[in-house]
């Protein structure tokens, strides 16, 4: 369905979008006056100078590694999941909730809010599938609807009034929820630095849903239904229920990325939670053309541009560049005959 | 009972950005053309609204920047997805991610502050407290339905986003009109950053405009791609907003903390409505749908 999404040469042009991308946030930095040579080895340095520096690439890689599957598998069946955002929030509750309620030691209790935050995010995802499916409601503006619903929910409602932390009788805490236990928090991994669980999480998904779609019946099964629905139903695929599942199981690794921000760094939900890592994940997608190993790869290189980011602030630069970085490699990247004529002549030369 | 009639006063104040978003998104989803890009670009039109305010000295000159601004970036939009093909919706999304971090970078570098910029001067306001955009605001939907309904140019937009190849043997061209549709829409959503910025708050605040944009395209499906559908939709949601903040204000409601279901209401029924709504919604037969002139 979106097929013309993940020409050939996928690669390459993700590849040459990103560089034209850091190339004219370069001229940026120069128009402000400032060095951006010295700004982008700040950006080096933040994201991969020394274990601290990487222990932020990989928690935010394994994240946006997430997401980016989130929405690569909807992708798989020719949905578009913007709602990789909502998913999350819910999933990330999930987590906060249980790993704040369930008094269970931490082998067992850390696998338990994850999985609820899975389960949380699916049943969010399912929905558009659902009213997909059922009453032909467009994907694309009923996933960007529910995003505003749990947005509004959760940070407006919940966190705010019902389940926030009560500080000292009436008062309600407006840093979020209660903490949770110790014993949900997921274990560290590097003696320096907070590198947790949550990047070998991500890639072993990674590598499963690779796997998934490359050696089971079953993936094969949703990318028929993603190349042509009408053929796939002929085919005897039952297109609706693989649709179903495909968006519960996009919204189950959405989820599971917000049970690993919770539990590996938050600690609790936080009364202010802008991530945006719903969003990015559609870019991570995208410039990761839609396959698990190129996800997973587009997912830890803006893991470090968020994490090399931060440190932009020592040269007067607000973090948010990478959004910038991010969001111009997307408009390179989401026009394929914008770099056409240079990868045919690439691909010409001897 | 007083809230209520607080929040129907303070219509006026609210309605006017998302009025004139919700109205640029019909404006180019009814010539074909998916507009995610709205919050982006509405953005980028509030922030131009106030830096030409800031250096003209004019809250008119600056709201014509905001509508330039929002041309601007629309502008990205049409070349990319109607010169190159790209996909629409992603198109759009990748401009929201931009003009997340670009209008912050810009916030910094112009005023050299990552939270607010300096005040700028702000438009006349009549005796009960409303600008005269306030006004063009809420006129301006029927000025688009009688546009699109009665005129000849309305015609041939309407014609493009059901069936281009129709109007293209009729000599209409299509990606021409669909980009000058595209670039209209981003001056609208511009403007209602303008209206957000110099018209209300007589700042810019870098978190702006906080999901209005998205809450313009709730509108414009509630509304069911039309001007005066999406113009209702934009008040009801406006007194929504409103009312919320009028309920929380009054002291029991804010102890129950029922902002976020106020808040949530609109998108929730926009959904309701796209699901199980009587009657029938649907977008523009080709909206979203890439036009091939060479007919492939």
């Amino acid at each position: 369905m979106r097929k013309r999404l993940f020409a050939a040469g996928a690669f390459w042009s993700a590849a040459l979008a990103i560089a034209a991308s850091l190339l004219v946030c370069l001229f940026a930095i120069l128009a402000t006056g400032k060095n951006p040579l010295v700004g982008y080895g700040y950006m080096i340095e933040g994201a991969l100078g020394g274990l601290r520096p990487l222990g932020e690439t990989g928690i935010k890689g394994a994240v946006l590694i997430l997401t980016g599957l989130s929405v690569a598998v909807a992708f798989s069946v020719g949905l578009f999941n913007i709602g990789a955002e909502g998913q999350l929030i819910w999933g990330a509750l999930a987590a906060a909730v249980v790993g704040r309620a369930v008094d269970l030691p931490g082998p067992l209790l850390v696998p338990l809010a994850l999985l609820s935050a899975a389960a949380a995010g699916a049943l969010w995802g399912l929905v558009p599938g659902l009213l997909k499916v059922s009453r032909g409601v467009h994907e694309v503006i009923s996933t960007i609807l529910l995003n505003w619903v749990a947005i509004h929910l959760v940070h407006g409602w919940l966190i705010s009034g019902p389940l926030a932390a009560r500080t000292g009788g009436e008062h309600i805490s407006v840093a979020g929820t209660a903490p949770i236990l110790a014993a949900a928090h997921l274990p560290r991994l590097l003696p320096d630095g907070r590198l947790d669980v949550g990047l070998p999480i991500a890639l072993a998904l990674a590598l499963g849903v690779w796997a998934f779609f490359r050696h089971t019946s079953a993936g094969f099964e949703w990318r028929a239904v993603g190349s042509g629905a009408e053929a796939a139903r002929a085919a005897g695929i039952p297109v609706g229920r693989r649709v179903c599942e495909a968006m519960a199981v996009a919204g189950a690794l959405a989820g599971l990325a917000g049970g690993l921000i919770i539990l590996g760094t938050e600690h609790r939900y936080p009364g202010v939670f802008r991530t945006g890592y719903g969003f990015d994940g559609i870019a991570v997608a995208l410039v990761g053309g839609g396959a698990a190993p190129g996800v997973a790869l587009a997912g830890l290189f803006f893991g470090a541009v968020r994490a090399g980011a931060t440190r932009l602030q020592l040269v007067g630069i607000h973090p948010s560049f990478a959004e910038l970085i991010q969001g111009l490699t997307v408009l390179l990247v989401a026009a394929p005959r914008l770099f056409a004529p240079l990868l045919a002549r690439l691909r010409g030369a001897p | 009972m007083s809230a209520l009639w607080a929040a129907l006063a303070a219509v006026l104040d609210f309605a006017p950005p998302l009025l004139l978003a919700a109205l640029g998104g019909v404006l180019s989803e009814r010539a074909g053309v998916v507009n995610i890009g709205l919050e982006g670009m509405m953005r980028i039109g509030a922030f131009a609204a106030v830096t030409g305010a800031y250096y003209t000295g004019s809250a008119w000159a600056g709201i014509a920047f905001g509508a330039l601004g929002g041309a601007a970036a629309a502008a990205v939009h049409a070349l990319l997805s109607l010169r190159y093909r790209a996909d629409q919706v992603v198109s759009g999304i990748a401009l929201n991610l931009v003009a997340l971090g670009l209008i912050t970078f810009l916030l910094e570098s112009v005023f050299g502050s990552a939270g607010v910029s300096p005040p700028v001067a702000t438009l006349p306001r009549d005796r009960f407290g409303h600008s005269p955009l306030a006004y063009a605001a809420l006129l301006a939907p029927l000025a688009m339905h009688f546009w699109l309904a009665r005129t000849a140019a309305g015609l041939r937009v309407r014609a493009v986003g059901e069936h281009p190849r129709a109007a293209a043997t009729l000599g209409v061209r299509v990606l021409p009109l669909r980009a000058a549709c595209v670039l209209g829409s981003g001056a609208l959503a511009g403007l209602g950053g303008a209206a957000l910025s110099v018209g209300i708050l007589g700042q810019f605040d870098s978190r702006m405009p906080a999901g209005a944009g998205f809450m313009a395209l709730a509108a414009m499906v509630f509304g069911k791609w039309t001007p005066l559908g999406a113009g209702a939709a934009a008040l009801f949601f406006a007194f929504a907003d409103a009312l919320q903040r009028q309920l929380s204000f009054s002291l029991r409601a804010a102890d129950l903390h029922l902002e976020g279901v106020f808040l949530a209401l609109p998108y929730a029924l926009t959904l309701l409505v796209l699901a199980f709504g009587i009657g029938r919604t649907r977008a523009p037969a080709a909206d979203g749908v890439p036009y091939e002139p060479e007919g492939r």
